[in-house]
């Protein structure tokens, strides 16, 4: 009996299922879409069906009209293979795919492994927010495409702007204890060392992941150590938590965070992380930019009642058009072939797709939660604002990477 | 002299052809239903389906050798399926790699035996411990070795391979049967063959003597240490065997996927195995391959055509819970058993009338959630099915809600009475 209801319900959604139109170019959108990561990957789908349709206004890639297929992966990386195998089955040539590096890294393998084992058939991956440096040094791959800045670049930036700041002279790193905290713990360490030796780093610390509920006591401990800056590389209720125990305590200095702007932070956080919050990131809403640009906010704003945050699904979509447009054709490795060295000019300043390593160059922005903003987020008077002097210019976010890239003939 | 009590007694052993019919003829046509299979030209995303089918079901079944067949609730079985299969990986890593020596000529096709010996000896160490007490301190134990082993999972990088975990290639190593086990198409044969292995192997254990004394133990733990038998040392040998039959279905998984992470062996998993096995029916040999091959198609399906497939989850299991405790095979059999018991036409009825509400109350409740879903989404997305235009505001969505939902209660309601006047 239950077993027909599970298959009645499916026969009864198959009608939801849209037909596809013979030229279309499909977009494989694998990220979770439930559970509790289900709203990172619904906003992040809802920018890339957006960009698809403002492609689609102008005339499509090639002719052919963009179609997103979004695929529920529940960030894991068994159920990942298995959505990446119905989408080839479904004609899709070309996965977009960001939360999770877990994820990622089975996504570059199975790629790879496809690629090898399929020739012929090959497919590509733009990754637009995994951020492990890994997939673009040691792991690179000819068919991986990063269009977030990885990790490091983003540590980089952070130090850049610490180092630019003379009044700061003690500083506190807190991470979650994972591969990801661990690297970043590294990566501040070292790089604050070389830049500004007289900076002393008075603590750095990892918390278990997931599992502090307050954080009041590490805030004592980064109280008593008199630190001017905090860097974190945490997200999720991790990153919220901390921020408001600091706030709560009275902590009133700068925490610089990879995260502070993700989604449902600002409400969570409310007004009083205003100044005191900061996020490393390539885009804010309150920069100078375009008319474009601001029209393109508007209008996705207005179509999905959400904050623009994933711009870089924007730049993904431009590059990817641009570079179908040059190659001609929507045979993917061309599309490839034409994306490694490929630049763009963005309301922001220009970016590139370095071909040794197929890393996105792109300038970065040191922002500040404020409540004197004309554009705010979440439907809040509060936004995400920076002037002139916390800008990183796209060459100096540049890392040196291991990469020995493998090209198809 | 005869004894003439043992005279009277008809000989109830099953005859030989009963016998084959109920031990045998099953796993026969498990074994041609699998070949069957791929003369049907199956796609991509079928075969990845069945494999994943596959190793799932090997994975239930190990868990019901602890929780239908010995009485024992765990909430850490993905614990053996995680490391068998971190064993599996890691021997997949050393045939790539070999340069001569055992690994060099171990085919990856082997590899779940890697698997069983790997979650055998997890079994073997973490049952030591475990295994003294039965009912709610062995859940509670098996749920802290969840934590416990999930957590060193991201600690130990060498072992578990930090977040991204471990991966390797299957095509590597002598090759079996001429299968390359590069196609999903070899990998399926690969997955088939195990699949009967696990099965069949899992049957057998049923019928060994320790199969029967874990039954025992698990109905009357006294009784089998009056006879003899030491309870602790039964569990802790089923859950060996247990153990390594997860152990090896994470093998099957280390040779599908060819990457292993930590979440393999956090509660995530365990949880759903546990799922599987409940809705399958825990009192049925085939129950949990019943759950296993429904779960992975909701899991891997149903995520298409709606995100609250988690809520639908939900429902299932809480209505099985509720309603029908001996699960889908539960269902299934009672219908089946109604044609050779003769109730067969008593009982039609009745099961039409339950069906129509249950389909009846499912509709409004299907209606009720997808618009709510959509609705909450927020971006003017609406539930459309069969071009009909269905949000909030629609007067049509609320009568497709209350009408289908009132009237399905009304009837299970009815049916269920009757039920009781029958038996009252």
């Amino acid at each position: 009996m239950k077993l027909m209801k599970s298959a009645a319900l499916a026969a009864a959604f198959g009608f939801v299922a849209m037909g596809a139109s013979a030229e279309t170019l499909k977009i494989g959108f694998i990220d979770p879409l439930s559970g509790p990561f289900g709203p990172s990957g619904d906003a992040a789908m809802k920018h890339w069906m957006y960009a698809a349709e403002q492609v689609n206004k102008a005339g499509g890639i090639n002719g052919a009209e963009v179609e997103i297929i979004a695929y529920d992966n529940k960030v894991n990386p068994k159920e990942s293979l298995i959505q990446f195998q119905k989408a080839i089955d479904r004609g899709v040539r070309i996965i977009a795919q960001g939360n999770g590096s877990s994820v990622a890294s089975a996504l570059i393998d199975a790629v790879d492994k496809h690629n090898k084992r399929n020739p012929g058939d090959e497919v590509i991956y733009l990754n637009f927010a995994a951020v492990d440096p890994s997939f673009t040094n040691d792991r690179c791959s000819f068919y991986h495409f990063r269009f977030d800045s990885h990790a490091e670049m983003k540590m980089n930036a952070v130090t850049d702007w610490i180092a630019a700041r003379p009044e700061i002279k003690k500083v506190y790193v807190i991470g979650q204890d994972y591969s990801f905290g661990q690297a970043n713990a590294k990566a501040a360490d070292a790089m604050i060392k070389a830049k500004r030796p007289d900076i002393e780093i008075v603590g750095n610390e990892l918390h278990p992941m997931g599992k502090v509920k307050d954080f009041t006591p590490y805030i004592q401990k980064i109280m008593q150590a008199e630190a001017d800056a905090v860097i974190t590389g945490n997200w999720g209720a991790d990153m919220v938590l901390l921020i408001k125990a600091a706030i709560a305590s009275g902590h009133e200095v700068p925490y610089l965070t990879f995260y502070g702007g993700s989604l449902g932070a600002a409400t969570a956080i409310g007004k009083d992380g205003v100044g005191q919050l900061y996020q490393i990131s390539e885009v804010n809403t309150n920069l100078e930019t375009t008319p474009e640009q601001n029209a393109l906010i508007d209008g996705y704003e207005a179509a999905y009642h959400d904050s623009y945050y994933y711009h870089r699904v924007f730049n993904a979509m431009t590059m990817l058009d641009e570079a179908a447009e040059k190659a001609g054709t929507n045979n993917v490795v061309e599309i490839a072939k034409q994306l490694e060295g490929a630049t763009l000019d963005t309301g922001y300043g220009t970016i590139t797709m370095r071909a040794e390593d197929h890393q996105i160059l792109q300038p970065l922005f040191m922002s500040v939660f404020s409540d004197n903003v004309t554009r705010g987020v979440e439907g809040l008077p509060l936004g995400w604002t920076s002037g002139d002097a916390d800008r990183i210019e796209a060459d100096a976010t540049a890392m040196p990477t291991s990469c020995k890239m493998e090209r198809p003939e | 002299m005869n004894n003439p009590i043992a005279q009277s007694v008809a000989n109830l052993a099953p005859t030989g052809g009963q016998k084959f019919r109920q031990r045998v003829l099953p796993l026969i046509i498990l074994a041609i239903i699998v070949v069957a299979i791929p003369f049907f030209g199956p796609s991509r995303t079928v075969y990845a389906l069945l494999s994943v089918m596959g190793i799932n079901i090997v994975f239930a079944l190990s868990y019901n050798m602890l929780l239908g067949r010995g009485g024992l609730l765990s909430f850490g079985h993905a614990v053996y399926f995680g490391l068998g299969g971190y064993a599996a990986m890691h021997a997949m890593r050393a045939i790539e790699y070999a340069d001569g020596g055992f690994w060099a000529g171990f085919p990856v096709f082997g590899l779940p035996i890697i698997g069983f010996a790997g979650g055998a000896l997890a079994g073997a160490i973490i049952g030591w411990p475990s295994c003294r007490r039965a009912g709610t301190p062995f859940a509670m134990i098996s749920l802290g070795v969840a934590e416990l082993i999930a957590a060193a999972g991201f600690m130990f990088n060498s072992i578990f391979g930090g977040e991204e975990g471990i991966s390797g290639d299957r095509m590597n190593g002598p090759e079996l049967f001429g299968l390359s086990m590069g196609p999903v198409s070899d990998v399926y044969w690969f997955i088939a063959f195990w699949l009967v292995v696990g099965v069949g192997g899992m049957y057998a254990f049923t019928r060994t003597p320790l199969g029967k004394m874990s039954e025992a133990t698990r109905d009357n733990p006294e009784r089998v240490e009056f006879v003899g038998y030491d309870p602790q040392r039964v569990r802790y040998l089923v859950f060996i065997f247990a153990g390594a039959f997860a152990g090896m279905a994470g093998g099957m998984a280390a040779v599908y996927f060819e990457i292993f992470t930590p979440e393999a062996v956090s509660l995530l998993p365990s949880g759903f195995v546990l799922l599987m096995a409940y809705i399958g029916g825990i009192a049925y040999f085939a129950g949990p391959v019943i759950g296993a091959i429904v779960l992975t198609y909701m899991q891997s399906m149903l995520s298409d055509f709606t995100e609250a497939w988690l809520l639908y989850l939900g429902l299932l299991f809480m209505l099985i819970v509720m309603y029908a405790p001996r699960g889908l095979a539960g269902i299934i059999f009672g219908v089946t058993g109604s044609f050779s018991n003769g109730t067969f036409s008593e009982m039609i009825g009745k099961w039409l009338q339950q069906l129509a509400g249950a389909f009846l109350a499912f509709l409004g409740l299907i209606v009720l959630i997808e618009v709510s879903v959509n609705w909450s989404n927020g971006f003017g997305e609406v539930f459309e099915p069969f071009g009909l235009h269905l949000t909030f505001a629609n007067p049509l969505t609320w009568v497709l809600i209350v009408v289908p939902l009132a009237l399905g209660i009304l009837i299970l309601r009815r049916a269920n009475r009757e039920t009781e006047e029958v038996l009252a």
